[in-house]
């Protein structure tokens, strides 16, 4: 009795938690380990924002229009003089926060119908799914302009708009891993040790569905920036004089500032990029790491 | 397989398509300002004459019997008319676009499918090289520009300082059509679109066909002594292909959405530069015209993706 005792708290000692496993693979995925590090750099940036540059992200100087670079001013300032880098830096602002709670919005909903869905089945479930195809057959950023033009441009409506329309994505994934796990041996023991529905759905079921939902957040977040940053180019999403990359590239698109001061348009456009980009690769990595049929 | 689409489109697309119309519908009737908005700021204005006025407009009436009203209207092609001046049909206006924006939606189609299957296969029977990382990391860039910038950069390289293509627009008044000056127009807004398109299906493409390749039909085929060309491109390919055509269904909204924004870019005459500017002038029915343009056409588009798969693989039939 004493012997099992002790083999089973060595046992437990040598397994590894699922995430321990995944810090592991992912550490090893030097890929996604620089968008990480990116992704860092572009938080730190856009926390200390008001900080690293001494001018104002909207007040205009009309002495200064259309400056090319400079020592003053790195990137130059833009027609109504203000400075580009100081906007583009604040723009960082805009995008991160519009991605991380749109992305919240997105992941409460479909945490609830998504679970709701895969869990109840049945009547409940073919509703909750055919509303989500209703949803997948819009165009995206039709939908978001539509939205958009009813509710007015402002940074909090593109952060509704972006997290509502978004919903059936996640949910369609948190609900297929449902499916999957519900018919496992561990949730049929559970349910036949008499686990209450509450029980199963959040101590059983919800956190073994947590990896693909955390990769899918992860994505998401680039989506909704590259969202922001189409409604805003649009004109519909975050209205000037905020900074955001959208906008900047929005009033950057006549052709004589595209030609001859491409400083206006280009260094938005390369921080969106390289903020979706290393958000990507971080994803891809997160997917890699804790996806448990790849062994290894 | 004729049942199976029938049942396809008939219990899965016709709910959807209602549930869109209805969707649609909900969102011209919270649409801020009625037609008897107006009617509100007059003072001194008895009540009982905006009471009137909306019984005679029939906005007194249940808002599900003003909905199948609604649809029966658009059954017959009456989608409104235009808010603005000229007073005109939405339909046409419509129908004066599309083939426009269609032009452009499948020209991309066609670039993505065209290089990402090819570039995808390349990358795949040379997996773990130089070049497939190359192209593994290329597909990385290319789902990772927003479409609108690339645009730009296209625009400003080739239009701008190579100034070899026009800078957007479509053929202007008085300009005799070409299949070349088409063209010239068409390239830039078309690989725009098309990007992303590239990008994701070279990815597909690649982890489908590695999937396949681990297969033992294919160690057999290889056995019995074909040559590596015929064991890829007659026997993997095939079924390699399948789940890329599921995906075509999942692009059509993606390639649309992309299209409103690269219309804007390059001026493109089309159905999303219509929408841009209608919900600019808050045109209600020329924006919820589009809408139902543009879920129809992703009806549509599932259809033929549908088909395709059908076509394609043979255990459908059996479903």
């Amino acid at each position: 009795m004493a012997e099992n005792n002790e083999e089973r708290v060595l046992s437990r000692r040598n397994i590894e938690s699922p995430w321990a496993v995944g810090w592991r693979r992912f550490k090893k995925n030097r890929i996604a380990l620089l968008g990480a590090i990116f992704l860092l750099i572009f938080v730190f940036l856009a926390i200390f924002a008001p900080y690293l540059t001494p001018h104002s992200p909207t007040r205009a100087d009309f002495l200064k229009r259309n400056e090319a670079p400079s020592s003053e001013h790195w990137l130059g300032t833009d027609e109504m003089g203000r400075d580009i880098l100081t906007r583009t830096l604040h723009g960082g602002r805009i995008s991160l926060s519009v991605g991380l709670v749109s992305v919240s919005i997105t992941m409460f909903i479909a945490l609830i119908l998504g679970s709701i869905a895969g869990y109840a089945g049945g009547f409940t479930d073919t509703i909750i799914m055919r509303l989500a195809d209703i949803f997948l057959s819009f165009p995206f950023l039709i939908l978001a302009i539509t939205a958009s033009a009813l509710l007015g441009p402002s940074i909090y409506n593109v952060m509704i708009i972006l997290g509502v329309i978004s919903w059936p994505g996640p949910c369609r994934l948190l609900r297929a891993e449902f499916l999957k796990l519900k018919s496992q041996d561990f949730i049929q023991a559970a349910v036949a040790l008499g686990g209450g529905h509450r029980r199963i759905v959040l101590i059983h079921l919800l956190p073994n569905a947590i990896p693909p939902l955390l990769v899918a957040a992860t994505l998401g977040v680039a989506s909704a920036i590259i969202g922001e940053a189409g409604l805003s180019f649009l004109g519909l999403g975050v209205p000037p004089p905020a900074p955001s990359w959208g906008n900047m590239l929005n009033s950057a698109r006549a052709l004589h500032i595209m030609e001859g001061m491409p400083w206006m348009w280009l260094p938005p456009g390369i921080a969106i990029f390289l903020a979706v980009l290393s958000i990507n690769f971080l994803g891809d990595g997160l997917r890699d790491a804790l996806d448990p049929k790849q062994e290894g | 397989m004729m049942t199976y689409l029938i049942r396809r489109v008939l219990f899965q697309g016709v709910p959807v398509l209602i549930g869109f119309t209805f969707l649609v519908f909900l969102m011209i009737n919270f649409a801020p300002g009625d037609p008897v908005t107006h009617l509100r700021g007059v003072p001194d204005l008895d009540p009982r004459v905006i009471e009137d006025r909306k019984t005679q407009l029939g906005l007194d009436r249940p808002l599900v019997v003003r909905y199948f009203d609604w649809v029966g209207e658009l059954l017959q092609g009456n989608l409104g008319r235009s808010f603005d001046s000229a007073r005109r049909p939405v339909a046409d206006l419509i129908r004066e676009r599309l083939p426009v924006t269609i032009l452009l939606s499948v020209s991309s189609i066609i670039i993505g499918w065209g290089i990402g299957i090819p570039v995808g296969i390349y990358s795949a029977r040379r997996q773990y090289t130089l070049s497939d990382y190359s192209i593994t990391f290329l597909a990385f860039v290319g789902v990772s520009v927003p479409n609108f910038f690339f645009g730009m950069v296209l625009l400003y390289i080739f239009a701008l300082i190579l100034n070899v293509l026009p800078a957007g627009g479509y053929f202007s008044p008085g300009e005799e059509f070409s299949f070349l000056g088409m063209l010239s127009y068409l390239v830039m807004p078309a690989f725009t679109l098309g990007l992303a398109s590239i990008a994701s299906i070279t990815r597909y493409m690649r982890s489908s066909l590695l999937e396949v390749i681990r297969q033992d039909y294919l160690r057999t085929a290889r056995a019995k002594g074909l040559r590596e060309r015929v064991v890829i491109y007659k026997h993997a390919l095939r079924n390699a292909l399948i789940p890329i055509l599921t995906l075509m269904g999942f692009m059509v909204p993606i390639i649309f959405s992309g299209a409103v924004i690269t219309e804007q870019v390059f001026s493109w005459p089309g159905l999303g530069r219509m929408v841009i500017d209608a919900t600019h002038q808050r045109n209600y029915p020329v924006m919820m015209g589009i809408n139902l343009m543009f879920g129809i056409l992703t009806f549509l588009g599932n259809v033929v993706a549908d088909v395709a798969y059908a076509i394609a693989d043979p255990r459908i039939r059996y479903d």
